[in-house]
């Protein structure tokens, strides 16, 4: 006995420094493969296309990234806290942009008209999160609610197209300092400020807490109402802001428009490797994931590739990086 | 008078709904009346019947699969392309396209265990880019117009592609009530471990089930593409909301294991019969997607008080045996 125990336990060390030796390289690589893949995808495009690493298309890029990945950084909370996503992100944000463009066509000051947008769309966000944390399926609120947020405005515009009717609100979307227009610099700060609130605030925690394991987050005192309300109203913040923002680019809105938003931002919450159960991700983690979405399309456009191939290739993206992260989170958990 | 209580349970709210919604129409719109009414009804079988009858079965299975619309796209994009060949192969070669994409979507979720609305959300982009590849970037025209005069013929109250509907939605109920399969994939929707542990084979159900959501998507994309003789790849954007709002208005539940072919059929003839009736009226699309959103909210928002309710007055009963009989 005396003779084996040691070789025993030894031999059982050595399967435990095994074992952890694997877990850290999975941990490592889902970690670290998303901003790998982002830095690969830049150094690849940089040698093959001439014209990726110019000022000009460095921007165009962060401009189309910023409106998804508002949204999509908006939505990564939800998405914390076990309530899957927003599917009225789309019908959401064209709600935020018809208030914004209607308020600011009738003469009153830009800040105003945003700041009216975003609250209708928090307090639409809070009804959500109320039916939400009642019980209700989320993907089944978020899509009714999305879709009867789409009739309502296209009986209130009767359908047409909403202008700001000459208002100046073009320098939302154009002014710009250093280079960069403000909705790049919006949705650097609006990240930097989900992430702050997630990462290092209670609330934030709880949501993360409530999301992977809604039982003892119950159980350990926390209220699940209120820190549901919490991730509904940033994702409301997102689409609120983002809304004003494309009102501001496009200087019109139809209801019938930002139909496509909603499967970008899903997309983009997705790449970036936010776990669909909730409980495991982060707000940078989607904005590098919107990021890294509009850059490929942006590579394979740059290439003449036709729409057919750059959906294709966005969706295999999707596909395989969900997939990928998936078993690493299998092997991680074994 | 158990059964009697257990259908009211399971479909009463449905069928009240249903003739509410029906006399409501029938009342104000003069033109919504009698046969053609009828008619009207069953022609929506057709793209929103089919669909959601084959999602019914992955959300019984506990499954999402969100790419249905993309199929949709991408079978009609592919029957058009394939429209020389006469209106049946095309049809045909469109629909095994969807079987086989459906097939290898199932094996992969069952195989890689992921979540499958994470999963298809990714070929939801990747089907509609195939779409676009195979219209070559625009929409595509059926060349051979001739080819889909049968489909537009009229027997009564039905048309060829109605006609089609309703024996898909009857095989599909006699699969998922009858057969050894059907039950199967009950059984992995509505307790999982257990069914596994029980030895369901979980791979060929879900290979099964979105096997059949792939292929009836695609069947509903070809027939409807072909009736209209074109196909756009940006269409049937919103059938998915469509057919994912038939199943759960008619009372299948999105966690697995719940409903049956009863409750798909009066899903989709609440909203066949509203849609018909607003075109009827003459009330734009958006007036519909108004209300099937607002029905979708109230149907599911009474089912899940209702259950609440029912759940309570169970526990009591329990409680009260228990109070009654201390001695067992």
């Amino acid at each position: 006995m005396t003779v084996t125990t040691p070789s025993g336990t030894g031999a059982s060390v050595a399967a435990a420094t095994k074992q952890d030796r694997r877990m850290s390289v999975v941990r490592t690589a889902s970690r670290w493969g998303l901003p790998i893949l982002l830095v690969v995808l830049v150094v690849v495009a940089t040698i093959t296309t001439g014209d990726f690493m110019t000022f000009d298309n460095i921007r165009a890029i962060l401009i189309n990234t910023a409106i998804v990945g508002i949204v999509a950084v908006g939505m990564t909370p939800v998405t914390l806290s076990g309530n899957f996503f927003s599917l009225g992100a789309g019908q959401s944000t064209m709600l935020a942009a018809t208030v914004f463009l209607v308020i600011v066509g009738a003469g009153s000051p830009v800040a105003l008209a945003a700041l009216v947008a975003i609250v209708v769309l928090v307090a639409v966000g809070i009804v959500q999160a109320l039916v939400v944390a009642a019980g209700l399926n989320p993907v089944i609120t978020t899509l009714a609610v999305g879709s009867i947020i789409y009739g309502l405005v296209t009986f209130a515009t009767g359908g047409s197209v909403v202008t700001a009717q000459g208002a100046d609100i073009g320098w939302l979307a154009t002014g710009s300092f250093l280079g960069l227009p403000l909705p790049v610099y919006v949705f650097f700060v609006f990240t930097l400020i989900v992430w702050f609130l997630v990462d290092r605030t209670v609330a934030g925690r709880r949501i993360t807490l409530v999301g992977s394991n809604r039982e003892s987050a119950r159980i350990s005192g926390i209220n699940v109402r209120t820190t549901t309300i919490w991730a509904f109203v940033m994702m409301s913040l997102g689409m609120g802001i983002a809304g004003v923002l494309s009102a501001a680019q496009l200087g019109q809105v139809t209801s019938g428009d930002l139909t496509s938003l909603t499967i970008d931002t899903v997309a983009a919450v997705l790449v970036g490797g936010t776990a669909i159960q909730g409980g495991e991700g982060s707000p940078i983690r989607s904005a590098v994931g919107a990021l890294i979405i509009v850059i490929l399309g942006n590579v394979m456009l740059l290439h003449g590739l036709p729409t057919g191939l750059r959906m294709l290739g966005v969706g295999a993206l999707v596909v395989v990086v969900v997939s990928v992260l998936h078993v690493l989170r299998k092997v991680a958990a074994r | 008078m158990r059964t009697v209580r257990v259908a009211g349970r399971n479909y009463g709210l449905q069928v009240v709904v249903l003739v509410i919604i029906a006399v409501a129409l029938v009342v104000t719109t003069p033109s919504f009346q009698g046969e053609s009414a009828v008619f009207a009804s069953l022609e929506r079988l057709t793209l929103v019947g089919i669909t959601a009858a084959g999602l019914a079965v992955t959300m019984i299975a506990g499954e999402l699969d969100m790419s249905v619309g993309s199929m949709a796209v991408l079978s009609g994009v592919i029957a058009i392309q394939f429209g020389d060949l006469g209106l049946v192969p095309a049809i045909a070669i469109a629909t095994v396209a969807g079987i086989v994409l459906g097939a290898l979507q199932g094996f992969l979720i069952a195989k890689l265990g992921i979540n499958s609305l994470v999963f298809t959300v990714g070929t939801l982009i990747l089907f509609r880019g195939a779409a676009w590849l195979v219209a070559g970037g625009g929409p595509v025209t059926l060349q051979n117009f001739r080819a889909t005069d049968p489909l537009l013929e009229r027997y009564g109250v039905f048309s060829p592609t109605s006609i089609v509907a309703i024996i898909v939605i009857a095989v599909i109920g006699i699969f998922l009530a009858w057969t050894r399969w059907g039950r199967e994939i009950y059984a992995i929707g509505g307790a999982r471990a257990e069914a596994t542990a029980a030895g369901v084979p979980v791979r060929r159900s879900l290979v099964l089930a979105f096997m059949i959501s792939g292929g009836t998507a695609a069947l509903a994309g070809a027939l409807s593409s072909m009736k209209g003789a074109s196909a756009t790849p940006d269409s049937f954007g919103s059938l998915l909301l469509t057919a994912v709002a038939a199943c759960l208005i008619g009372g299948i539940s999105l966690y697995g294991g719940r409903g049956d072919i009863i409750n798909i059929v009066l899903g989709v003839l609440i909203l066949s019969v509203l849609s018909a009736g607003m075109a009827a009226q003459g009330a734009q699309s958006y007036v519909t997607e108004l209300f099937t959103g607002a029905l979708l909210l109230i149907v599911i928002t009474v089912d899940f008080v209702v259950g609440q309710i029912y759940r309570r007055r169970k526990l009591l009963n329990v409680r009260s045996h228990l109070v009654a009989e201390p001695a067992r």
